[in-house]
């Protein structure tokens, strides 16, 4: 379970997280969302150790062991939690199983020396995305859609209870959006894994995720399921936007379009 | 469906042939730069030199001229450009992973400057001429080199990060004053003038077994972090975010790489002076042949590198002997038309 | 690398033109330097020196082979009659013509310390222009080198001939081209006696850049010359012996004679008066402008003295007359 507990970040004077706080449990997707600059990426971001954080504290319950996130190492950190960063942008020269290896990394010593266990687990990654059949490929050559499983891999290899995305889909046709999110689904339905992932289309979101956080200008403003928190008040407000919601005619989901009535 | 044998990994001729490849090229650069000079030794004679040695005989004339020019000239100069090209092919390597700039070499941020200022100052002072006295420019490079690079890590630094670009900018900028310093002492000086184009243009080393030594101890340092840090340097490829989210200490280990590329660097300029291009060339010929995977790339940048030089200097002296040519000259002569042939051909396009 | 290169752009053509330039001389020779004598016989024939860089240098008898570093060596070797003594030289050495058919060891590029050894010489002469860490290179394959000093004066210079006499065994010779190279600065003093006028002088070393060329400094051979041969040099007033001028300068002082040292480069008066700016010169515009081979002032040797005269000829031809 990762808990993130009235976290407070700036970017010089200008405060892009405002005591913010959820929570996510383990066999659950939360997807963030909110609009352009509300600060989903700097939570991601933030959560991982990359920006520093100006207040506030970030848990991760694992194993009923308890962490204190910002006290950890890099290398500790990344044992409980492993990223999937927006767009890819991975070296082209390294072959897929090169990269996915590197995801081993907080569980390998300075030289990166792998073991036949850390290729397994590196080989059951790939085939969780299905993506084992691009090991010898050069990242540069895949699409799109293929180096985000690729990156979802890697993430995979670092073997973590928490799972964070940042926009993962941005850059994907709908097939891949679709296919996905379902691999991201699975991973935390039948894995019982941690995921909290932003997203920008609130569709995926409503469609992929047991709950949903809606942040705007660094606040959560709503959380809860998506049929709470998909609301033509709650998304007209963040968005500056008339929509309107329907039912999806098939699943039990709300549905977000634009428009007046 | 798997591809990669059972045990997960890529074939083991993969892994073993481009060491293969590159101590065989070495050791041929080896055996040229032993056997070809100005003076000309018979093949037959070397071998009996070096049977002699062997056997540890006396030798009479000519073979004694030839074994004292074997001894006292060519090994230590072998020694000594072997270590230089080995220090700035891995350091070029290197740099060109930490800064992910293709156009990076071991001089990115101020070494060479550095190291010609304090040359440059320590050669207008008249030092006696004693084993100090001589060691002074040496030294004096020495120290200028990592000054620089310590002051260019600081003005860089940001907060507790160092960010590349600021790294790069505050490295050309530093080098650039330190070059006009360098310049404007080169102009209001007289006499040393000379001596200081000699060492900026790489041709002002001792000869002998002593800059050998004492470079020694600094590349081994250097250079044995550097050949380890592999892995390091092959997550830094996904920038700072992804390689910190992976479980990478980034600014510790940039540090590190920084710190031992540079010493490498500016013990092998101190007394070979400022040879250009191999830095920047070896570590992408290595790459264009063997692939991008760091753990490979330094070591074989290592070995390529002073196998390079070495041939490099072979070439600078035998070209227009009994006449030496700067050796940098020669590295951007020979160096530049190789690259561009190994670029036009290589099929790993623009997967520097 | 980039950096290094606009250095070695920037210093290379002034040293070159300081120094190492090569050119046919059509000056008149002082000494025959062709025939040579043998080493005058003395009682104790070791010879021990301190040479310019404080080394003590020990010689069991006269050197018999003899590399010579520099050309002003060179040329003090073969004028005081060593020339038969001389194995090697380094590859500016090019006077006189005997010298030519010499070995080189490699020079402003680098010396090739295998061509050296390979000599074997008894004694390796190096001059100013030689770093001492190829002395130190070369004292560490053992061989005994004699570090000959830059002269300042014209009595330094006639000193060098005499320590490079004494380590190649002749003195009578050296004492006698002292001799008649005194009398010469003697001959072309007596004739500048009545001298009432000094013109103003600009020397130049060096004009890749018309606007800003190059001229000797105080301190360097070219103005000790010019003083001795009544000329005011104006590169006397800059701050170092290779001293860059600019063009504006140039026309408010407005020098009176104009000497291409920079000719062996294809420098005429006719491309002087071409640049852009000169033509404003009074030395220009009155045809004061004289080629001049600059290897008579630029190398420490005895040719200096023919320098003296030449410049005592140029600057006062009616004096010689």
């Amino acid at each position: 379970m990762l808990s993130v507990e009235i976290l407070t970040v700036s970017y010089a004077t200008r405060r892009v997280l405002d005591h913010v706080s959820l929570e996510v449990n383990s066999g659950e997707v939360l997807a963030l969302i909110g609009p352009n600059g509300a600060g989903k990426s700097t939570l991601v971001r933030a959560v991982s150790g990359v920006v520093p954080v100006e207040s506030g504290y970030i848990r991760i319950e694992d194993l009923s062991r308890h962490y204190d996130l910002l006290s950890l190492s890099p290398m500790q950190r990344a044992r409980l939690l492993a990223v999937v960063p927006q767009a890819a942008s991975m070296p082209p020269a390294f072959t897929v199983w090169e990269t996915v290896l590197m995801g081993r990394t907080p569980h390998l010593n300075f030289l990166g020396q792998v073991s036949a266990k850390d290729e397994s687990i590196a080989r059951l990654a790939l085939q969780k995305v299905d993506a084992l059949d691009l090991s010898e490929r050069r990242v540069g050559e895949l699409s799109g859609g293929e180096q985000q499983r690729v990156l979802l891999a890697r993430a995979l290899a670092q073997s973590t209870p928490i799972l964070l995305l940042d926009e993962p889909t941005s850059n994907l046709d709908l097939h891949y959006q679709v296919g996905f999110m379902e691999t991201v689904g699975t991973l935390a339905h039948h894995d019982k894994l941690a995921v909290l992932v932003a997203l920008h289309d609130l569709n995926l979101a409503a469609h992929y995720a047991d709950r949903v956080a809606l942040l705007v200008g660094g606040e959560i403003t709503a959380a809860g399921t998506p049929q709470q928190v998909l609301t033509p008040e709650l998304i007209s407000t963040a968005y500056h936007l008339q929509v309107q919601v329907i039912q999806h005619p098939f699943a039990d989901v709300p549905l977000v379009l634009p428009g007046n009535k | 469906m798997m591809q990669q044998g059972q045990d997960g990994s890529r074939p083991a001729t993969m892994k073993i042939h481009p060491y293969l490849y590159t101590l065989l090229f070495l050791v041929l650069a080896v055996i040229l730069s032993i056997a070809i000079g100005s003076v000309y030794i018979p093949p037959l004679d070397l071998g009996r030199i070096l049977i002699g040695w062997l056997d540890r005989a006396t030798f009479s004339e000519p073979l004694k001229t030839f074994a004292f020019i074997l001894t006292g000239i060519r090994l230590p100069r072998t020694a000594l450009v072997l270590l230089t090209g080995a220090a700035l092919g891995c350091s070029g390597a290197a740099y060109q992973g930490l800064f992910r700039n293709p156009l990076a070499d071991p001089y990115l941020i101020g070494v060479a400057s550095g190291a010609g200022l304090g040359a440059v100052l320590a050669m207008s002072i008249n030092w006696p001429y004693s084993f100090w006295g001589l060691l002074a420019a040496p030294v004096a490079a020495f120290i200028g080199a990592l000054l620089t690079v310590f002051l260019v890590y600081t003005l860089a630094r940001v907060g507790k990060t160092v960010p590349t670009t600021n790294l790069i900018l505050a490295g050309v900028a530093f080098g650039s004053f330190a070059t006009a310093i360098t310049t404007f002492l080169m102009l209001r000086s007289t006499g040393e003038l000379h001596r200081a184009i000699a060492w900026l243009n790489g041709g002002a080393s001792q000869a002998g077994w002593e800059p050998v030594l004492a470079m020694l101890p600094f590349l081994a340092m250097g250079l044995g972090i550097l050949v380890l840090s592999g892995h390091a340097l092959n997550l830094m490829q996904f920038g700072d975010d992804q390689a910190q989210q992976m479980g990478l200490p980034v600014t510790r280990a940039r540090t590190l790489i920084l710190l031992a590329a540079s010493l490498a660097t500016a013990a092998a300029v101190s007394f070979s002076g400022i040879i250009g291009f191999i830095g920047l060339i070896v570590p992408h010929v290595i790459r264009l042949w063997f692939g991008a995977d760091y753990r490979r790339l330094l070591p074989l940048s290592l070995i390529g590198g002073a196998g390079a030089l070495l041939l490099a200097d072979v070439i600078a002296r035998s070209m227009i002997a009994p006449q030496e040519l700067p050796v940098g000259i020669v590295t951007a002569l020979v160096g530049a038309p190789f690259f561009l042939w190994v670029l036009r051909r290589a099929k790993n396009q623009g997967y520097w | 690398m980039i950096r290094k290169h606009v250095i070695a752009l920037l210093i290379v053509p002034l040293l070159a033109a300081c120094g190492a330039a090569q050119t046919s001389s059509p000056t008149p020779i002082p000494t025959q330097p062709t025939a040579n004598t043998l080493p005058s016989a003395t009682a104790n024939p070791s010879v021990t020196l301190t040479d310019g860089l404080n080394r003590t240098v020990t010689l069991t008898g006269p050197a018999q082979r003899v590399v010579s570093l520099a050309p002003a060596n060179t040329e003090i070797l073969f004028a005081i009659r060593a020339g038969s003594q001389v194995v090697g030289r380094d590859e500016t050495s090019d006077y006189p013509v005997a010298a030519l058919s010499l070995p080189t060891v490699g020079g402003y590029s680098g010396f090739n310390l295998e061509a050296i050894v390979a000599l074997h010489p008894d004694l390796v002469l190096a001059g100013g222009i030689n770093t001492p860490e190829l002395v130190a290179s070369l004292e560490h394959l053992g061989l005994t080198v004699y570090y000959l000093p830059n002269p300042t004066t014209l009595e330094e210079m006639y000193t060098n001939l005499e320590t490079v006499a004494k380590l190649t065994g002749h003195e009578t010779e050296a004492a006698i081209l002292v001799d008649s190279l005194k009398s010469q600065v003697a001959a072309v003093d007596a004739k500048l006696k009545p001298l009432s006028f000094a013109p103003t002088v600009y020397y130049e070393l060096d004009a890749t850049e018309p606007t800003k060329p190059f001229t000797a400094g105080p301190g360097s051979f070219v103005d000790l010359l010019i003083d001795r041969a009544g000329g005011i040099n104006i590169g006397a007033e800059l701050s170092s012996q290779w001293a860059q001028i600019s063009l504006e300068q140039l026309v408010v002082i407005n020098p009176g004679v104009i000497i291409l040292g920079d000719s062996a480069y294809g420098e005429t008066p006719e491309k002087v008066a071409a640049r852009p700016g000169w033509g404003t010169l009074t030395a220009v515009q009155t045809g004061q402008i004289f080629t001049f081979d600059d290897n008579l002032v630029s190398r420490p040797g005895p040719r200096l003295v023919d320098g003296l005269e030449a410049l005592a000829k140029l600057l006062h031809p009616d004096l010689f007359k």
